[in-house]
């Protein structure tokens, strides 16, 4: 019956998706940002004078030309002088004094503290001219020192902000390993692992069209969060919320990289008011590949202990983060891989401790994963290095200490407390899946054939946390049910390609007993849902999902009381089936109802409790050591997210996150010049992306725990293979290659690194 | 990434594209654009005029004359997928290399001679001309001239090309059946370019290598003829090596590979590949490059025979 696998499909594969480039708006302006090519350094003079010149530039500014704007005539006048980026102290994540003194500026005003940063802006008729308009300004810059990575910059030899330290944030998690322990332990793992700086590289850039009327502000953006930018940019330009209205309309991604108000928002929204006309900002790959936000972007050092049997007792996790140039939500982040630092496993004793460090680079922020893959990579690539160690059968370590189903709820050390789980189940389902006795007879087979390419098998066991921390974990949101049969289902999530159009209306169908056609989602509009938290830490689905099941819950109530009131008969005789409401031989549908009794609509929050989703990742890898190129044969997902609302959707979101895990592990990452100016001539050319004719046989299998935090059951699935696949692939590179040092692979796996490491000291043949 | 302003001219002549060219303005010609509009993008190139040959009849032919093929200006990549398309042993080194340029979409607009006159160093095709001795065909202004692909490149996108000539084609000698060819390429993923690659033939008469040829991609500034890798293969006995990807230490492909690593190759280094690896894919390379081009040689002998049987 359904042409299309998704409602949004027909729309986006047609053709006639609507992302915000293609608003045509009469008259818009097109922003273009001068920026910085080198990362560090004095401004000294920016002019731009000869762009003001440039037929089409409508005008040009520098940080300083702003501040001596005359206030405007216009209706919206009265404006402050170009205020700083909001910094986001979100739920704790970012504490104050980490923010404190280390403004960010929309437009640099005395030092430059990341290469792209901007240092004008030009308006013009189009692209094409403002671009024009760019290439006459003229600045220049005294570079300084720059330093790229944590571990550097946490030296405090070359500071961002004079008289304060780099190291902007302290943390931990779990209580000081008891030293004793690591001394009776019979083997302890150490190692560091380099977590590189990796792009979310979403297909559609950002995007910010800001369109003022009268007194008011129209935003359309791609974006995750269309509330909170609402509130951000009134509180800006010092307005009462509701003159402001973010649409976000057709978005082509964002894992992570859309949540925020970034600096080219804030001057668009304000020359927008300012000149009174519509600007728009539409990034380019260049652009985005200088100046989107960074994740990951981690120094680890760790310590796994365990005794003869391969019993965990203790793992200590150090963390130095990269935070980029200035304290945002990348400050609080790495407490996040503090806070899962324990896994999936019955480990006593866990401490996480970390730094969070400002470097020369855009700023870091949650990509896809966000703060877990970190905490995966390290504990499950110990993993392997232990079961080494020990000649144990990496699976049996694992199976030797994972937590038991019978355990949950599961207080961890490291202060969390996972809902529920059958991590065992995982595991076997990805051994079974894999065929991992087959292939362990491969290679041996292949370890006695010295024609033969090395190969090598990699698990990771993984659990993860979806929904937002304690209080971010609600959604607003609700149904109404209308005279024409239809039904609106409102959310304040957002969707930027997850499917919500077709998974929300199907839930709230299933959920009244209602036609699926006649069901509509509203999202993604803070003129029509004027609360919202939005769509990030996968929780889309566990939370709002749970608010569309309460409010329907609601509905049905209140059209159980009409009825019962239009009939004259208690409510409790009153049921409710297949989208009508019964009493005896009474039936009455809910258009009917409506028609009867006026509008019928339910609006509420609703809050979740944390989830955490877990599964097993499986990789064949094949090496060839003589180039050091890497070719994964097999890869195995299976991820557990509870309730499974929509098992193609699901799907696509294990599929998707796998891919960007295989980029991570094998691909991605940022070369850096002397200068600290990643090396990007080339764009993608330089940064490389798996394509499809990387992406190897994947199998997604899935188990099915339901959260208890909500009676909806569902937790996030959107993450899972960003968390689980990297660390399985590195793992199956050190298997083939039986390196004694596991942090030798440095990700990303380029073949340089793997042919380095292919001829470092091996461990010792073991009877595995 | 939008180019500067600049003006458009599609030429119907090879004369007026020529004309166009040396009018004293600075001037591009656009064959496949699939790095010119890239540069343009980028402003790294900001011609004042285009000159688009893309309507010019007759460049995009594709010709055997005699012992020679020539490959006109507007030819595409993809024109040389198919083994066949080319008669023999270039037709296989052709093959086997192109599929490691870009991916389709690229391979169906970008031009053989556009990469020669683009001059990458990590171009296929600026090897694979330095090693079959091509021949390339410009036409400027003071008229026509010939310059050997060998004396053509002189370092990265610089070029023997005067501004106001036209690279109109391309020639290479085609070789016999005694001939057989390989290529291997070493790239991080199927959609950039080379690490490094080698192009290889080998003539083999009475069991002897009577020729080789070896061409380096992206082993030093510029396409390089592997000269001293060729000399010490000169009259070796071809053994084809036992199966399995590593060479055995003293086989003379494996020789080969080592002297073109240290003698002919000059690396440069690049973000994920420094000067030692880069050197050493080139003595890995060049050896499997050589297996191939003897496995070929074989198989075609093989064929010769059972025809003549
Ligand atoms: C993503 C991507 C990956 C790529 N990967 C590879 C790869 O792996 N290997 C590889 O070799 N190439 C690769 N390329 C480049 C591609 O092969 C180009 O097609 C080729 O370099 C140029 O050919 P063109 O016909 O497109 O030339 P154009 O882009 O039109 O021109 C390139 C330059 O040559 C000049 N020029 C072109 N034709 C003539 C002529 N007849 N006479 C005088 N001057 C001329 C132009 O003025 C310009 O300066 C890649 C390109 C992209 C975008």
């Amino acid at each position: 019956m359904r042409r299309w696998a998704r409602r949004e499909d027909e729309r986006l594969l047609t053709g006639r998706g609507r992302y915000v480039a293609d608003i045509r708006v009469p008259g818009c302006l097109d922003a273009v940002f001068v920026r910085s090519g080198v990362a560090h350094g004095v401004l000294r003079e920016v002019d731009c004078t000869a762009a003001r010149e440039v037929p089409g530039v409508a005008g040009a500014w520098s940080a300083a030309d702003l501040m001596d704007l005359p206030a405007c005539p216009h209706a919206a006048g009265d404006l402050q002088d170009l205020p700083p980026v909001p910094r986001t102290v979100a739920v704790g994540l970012s504490p104050e004094e980490a923010v404190a003194g280390r403004e960010w500026p929309v437009l640099v005003k005395d030092r430059v503290r990341y290469p792209g940063e901007a240092v004008a802006v030009v308006l013009g008729e189009d692209r094409y001219r403002a671009e024009d308009g760019a290439a006459e300004v003229t600045f220049r810059i005294d570079p300084l020192p720059a330093v790229v990575t944590p571990s550097a910059a946490a030296e405090d030899s070359v500071r961002l902000f004079d008289g304060l330290s780099n190291i902007a944030f302290e943390g931990s998690a779990g209580r000081p390993i008891d030293e004793a322990v690591l001394q009776g332990a019979a083997v302890v793992v150490e190692a560091r692992y380099r977590q590189q700086l990796l792009m979310p590289t979403p297909m559609e850039c950002r995007t910010f069209l800001a369109v003022p009327e009268a007194d008011r502000l129209t935003v359309w953006a791609g974006h995750q969060m269309p509330h909170r930018l609402r509130r951000e940019l009134a509180a800006l330009l010092e307005w009462p919320p509701d003159r402001v209205r973010v649409v976000v309309p057709d978005t082509g991604g964002a894992f992570g990289s859309k949540s925020a108000l970034f600096p080219e928002y804030v001057a668009v929204a304000f020359l927008a008011v300012r000149l009174g006309r519509p600007v728009r900002w539409i990034e380019d790959r260049l652009e985005s590949m200088l100046v989107a936000t960074r994740g990951r972007g981690q120094d680890q050092r760790v310590r796994l202990a365990a005794d003869a049997e391969g019993r965990l007792l203790a793992y200590e996790l150090t963390i130095d983060a990269d935070v980029g140039a200035y304290p945002h939500l990348a400050v609080g982040l790495p407490m996040q891989t503090a806070w899962m630092a324990t896994g999936p496993y019955t480990t006593p004793q866990v401490r996480a401790t970390l730094r969070s460090v400002l470097t020369n680079t855009m700023v870091t922020y949650p990509y896809r994963g966000a703060g877990r893959p970190e905490a995966t990579v390290a504990l499950e690539r110990s993993m392997d290095a232990l079961a080494h160690r020990l000649g144990l059968d990496p699976a049996e370590l694992r199976r030797r200490n994972l937590i038991p189903p019978a355990s949950f709820p599961y207080r961890t050390p490291t202060g969390r407390c996972y809902d529920s789980g059958n991590y065992a189940a995982a595991l076997d389902l990805a051994l079974t899946t894999l065929d991992y006795d087959g292939w362990r007879a491969e290679r041996a087979r292949r370890r006695a054939d010295p024609a033969a390419l090395p190969l090598g098998i990699g698990l990771a066991c993984y659990v993860e946390r979806s929904g937002g921390e304690p209080g971010g974990l609600h959604e607003f949101g609700g149904v109404e049910a209308r005279e024409d049969g239809t039904v609106v289902a409102r959310s304040g999530t957002s969707s930027s390609g997850q499917s919500h159009e077709t998974v929300f209306p199907a839930l709230v169908a299933r959920t009244l007993g209602v036609d699926e056609a006649r069901v509509r989602l509203a999202e993604g509009d803070t003129g029509e849902q004027p609360q919202g938290v939005g769509s990030f830490a996968s929780r889309s689905a566990q939370v709002a999902g749970a608010m569309l099941v309460h409010a329907c819950a609601l509905l049905v109530g209140r059209a159980r009381e009409r009825a019962a009131g239009l009939w004259e008969v208690p409510v409790g005789e009153v049921a409710w089936c297949d989208g009508a409401v019964h009493a005896g031989p009474a039936v009455m549908d809910l258009a009917e109802l409506v028609k009867l009794t006026g509008p019928l609509r339910v609006d509420d929050r609703f809050a979740a409790g944390m989830a955490f989703p877990f599964g097993a990742h499986a990789a064949v890898a094949e090496v060839d050591p003589e180039l050091g190129t890497v070719r994964v044969l097999r890869l195995v997902a299976v991820d557990d997210c509870g309730t499974v609302l929509d098992p193609v959707v699901v799907r696509g979101q294990a599929f998707g996150s796998a891919v960007q895990g295989i980029g991570q592990a094998l691909y991605e990452g940022f070369a850096f010049g002397e200068d600290g100016v990643p090396l990007l001539a080339g764009a993608l050319l330089d940064y490389l992306l798996p394509t499809d004719a990387e992406v190897p046989p994947i199998e997604i299998r899935d188990t099915r725990t339901p959260s208890p935090g909500t009676p909806l059951g569902a937790k996030g699935a959107g993450e899972s293979g960003c968390i689980g696949t990297p660390a399985a692939i590195v793992n199956a590179v050190a298997d083939a290659l039986r390196i004694a040092d596991p942090g030798l692979l440095g990700t990303p796996l380029t073949p340089e690194t793997v042919w380095r490491a292919a001829r470092a000291p091996k461990l010792p043949e073991r009877p595995v | 990434m939008k180019p500067a302003a600049f003006d458009y001219v599609a030429p119907r002549t090879v004369r007026e594209a020529v004309e166009a060219l040396g009018a004293g303005r600075d001037a591009h010609v656009l064959a496949g654009g699939q790095s010119l509009i890239l540069e343009m993008r980028l402003r790294r190139a900001r011609p004042e005029v285009v000159v688009d040959i893309n309507r010019v009849p007759g460049l995009g032919r594709l010709s055997v004359d005699g012992g020679t093929l020539r490959v006109g200006a507007l030819v595409r990549h993809d024109a040389f997928e198919a083994a066949g398309a080319v008669p023999g042993p270039l037709g296989t080194l052709f093959s086997l290399a192109v599929v490691t340029i870009a991916h389709p979409p690229i391979r169906s607009r970008g031009t053989m001679v556009g990469s020669l006159a683009w001059g990458h160093p990590a171009s296929e095709w600026c090897a694979v001309a330095v090693a079959m001795d091509a021949v390339l065909e410009l036409r400027g202004s003071g008229g026509a001239r010939e310059v050997a692909a060998g004396g053509f490149f002189h370092g990265p996108f610089q070029t023997a090309r005067r501004p106001d000539e036209l690279v109109t084609a391309v020639r290479f000698p085609l070789p016999g059946a005694d001939t057989g060819a390989g290529f291997a390429e070493h790239r991080r993923t199927h959609f950039c370019f080379a690490q490094v690659a080698v192009a290889a033939t080998l003539t083999v008469r009475g069991g002897l290598v009577a020729e080789a040829r070896i061409g380096l991609v992206n082993a030093a500034d510029r396409p390089v003829r592997a000269r001293a890798a060729e000399r010490a293969l000169l009259g070796a006995e071809v053994v084809l090596p036992p199966a399995g990807h590593r060479l055995p230490g003293g086989h003379p492909f494996a020789r080969a590979g080592e002297i073109a690593a240290t003698a002919d190759a000059a690396p440069v280094a690049e973000p994920y590949a420094g000067v030692d690896y880069k050197r050493h894919a080139v003595a890995v390379l060049v050896g499997r490059a050589l297996r191939q081009a003897a496995e070929d040689q074989r198989s075609r002998a093989a064929v010769h025979r059972g025809g003549h049987r």
